[in-house]
């Protein structure tokens, strides 16, 4: 560090430009380091990550290690659940294609309801075509790969993020009356959604998963490992509780959740 | 490049007959080598700044629209969010709460509503705010002399 250059502050000097430039590369260096979607790792592998203290954690991996067989991580850059359910669920829709036909039809709709919600069809519809480009990879060509590529493809995987983000902007406002009380600060659903959900790189909270579940009605697991307790809590989001009639309720996918971060996990 | 495709389209619509900012916003060139540059000519329709035109200068990064453009003032201008470089501080484009979904009309509005409604609360130049709001009839005169003298020429329709 310059001598000089201690903590004095200099009014000529734009400092939101050094926070900004700060920001963009420690997302180089994320990007660099992490594939937006990895290939499938091992608990043995994954455990490495962890020291030989910890023994918290390494007991938890050994829990999910008797439930689960891999592990596919996501990039740590505020997209993360987005895009492991984006990826999972897919991954999931090449071998059900009675579930495919649903989702197709449901997304299919989703245009025009957002539409209705004042977003601007223009950019929306350029999302959702490239949305729904990806979402038939599912049948041609219909292979993880293809899916592998495609999600490690910021052109196409970037826009499904988006998309799936004014999904679930679109859900919390037409039912704001049902989610205002869960919101911090003295905000409104539309300016949570402006501030905490739209923006790329925001991160995603119980509210978010909920929305997206209702939104797509998908049912999906959370394995939740943080300290507490020898094994990971396991949730299920199910968005047919309400409903009256029992569907089939078996989550799609389970997502790992470690503070801040969601990787996809595969069951034994 | 996604960046490419998008701007593309946004720019048709900009430049086509029925885009609704025709009149205040024109005059867009785009070099065909780079789509990432636009210049455009601001033509606002309030006073004080109805006595000109103000050129901008719209910036797409590659990443666009993950990222936000920026906007640049290229012609000086007497206004309390735009400082002497030309910066412009616009919530809208602000790179922490940037939406893809938002359109560059959207942000020229957004730019038009500034100029014609500035907001002296978060002022980028001190002094003129301060001047908009304890004496807004020598804030008017100054302003609209300054656009007589620097700013550009309001095309004739």
């Amino acid at each position: 560090m310059d001598q000089n250059a201690d903590a004095s502050f200099d009014p000529s000097k734009n400092y939101d430009e050094d926070t900004l430039a700060q920001q963009r590369e420690i997302e180089k260096e994320i990007a660099a380091s992490q594939a937006m979607v990895s290939q499938l790792h091992t608990f043995d592998e994954i455990v490495e990550e962890y020291s030989q203290e910890d023994a918290i954690y390494r007991q938890k991996i050994e829990d999910l290690k008797s439930r689960f067989k891999n592990l596919r991580k996501t990039r740590g850059d505020g997209n993360c659940f987005y895009r492991a359910f984006g990826f999972a669920y897919l991954e999931k829709l090449l071998n059900d294609g009675k579930e495919y036909k649903r989702f197709l039809d449901i997304a299919q709709k989703s245009k025009d309801e957002l539409i209705g919600l004042g977003f601007p069809q223009f950019t929306l519809e350029d999302f959702h075509d490239t949305f729904m480009d990806v979402v038939k990879m599912v049948e041609n060509p219909g292979t993880v790969d293809g899916l592998f590529q495609a999600f490690n493809d910021a052109g196409l995987s970037d826009y499904f993020v988006v998309y799936l983000r004014l999904l679930v902007s679109g859900h919390l406002q037409q039912n704001a009356d049902s989610y205002v009380y869960f919101i911090d600060g003295e905000r409104s659903v539309k300016e949570f959604c402006s501030q905490e959900v739209e923006p790329m790189g925001k991160e995603s909270d119980h509210i978010h998963i909920v929305s997206l579940t209702k939104a797509l009605q998908i049912a999906i697991c959370v394995e939740y490992m943080d300290r507490e307790g020898e094994k990971c809590n396991s949730f299920k989001f199910n968005p047919f509780e309400s409903l009256a009639d029992d569907t089939d309720t078996a989550p799609a996918f389970t997502l790992l959740y470690r503070p801040g971060h969601y990787d996809i996990l595969y069951p034994l | 490049m996604a960046a490419t495709r998008r701007l593309q389209k946004e720019l048709g619509d900009l430049l086509s007959e029925d885009s609704a900012l025709k009149k205040s916003f024109r005059d867009i060139i785009v070099d065909e080598s780079n789509i990432l540059l636009w210049r455009g000519l601001i033509v606002p329709h309030m006073p004080p700044y109805n006595k000109g035109a103000f050129k901008i200068e719209i910036s797409f990064p590659a990443e666009y629209p993950f990222k936000p453009p920026k906007v640049i003032f290229k012609t000086k201008i007497y206004h309390p969010n735009i400082d002497e470089k030309g910066q412009v501080c616009l919530p809208i484009i602000n790179p922490e709460n940037w939406k893809p979904a938002t359109k560059t009309d959207q942000v020229v509005n957004s730019l038009l509503a500034l100029i014609n409604d500035p907001e002296p609360e978060h002022p980028l130049r001190g002094d003129l705010a301060e001047e908009y709001t304890k004496d807004r009839k020598k804030f008017l005169r100054n302003a609209e002399e300054f656009t007589k003298k620097f700013s550009e020429k309001r095309p004739a329709d």
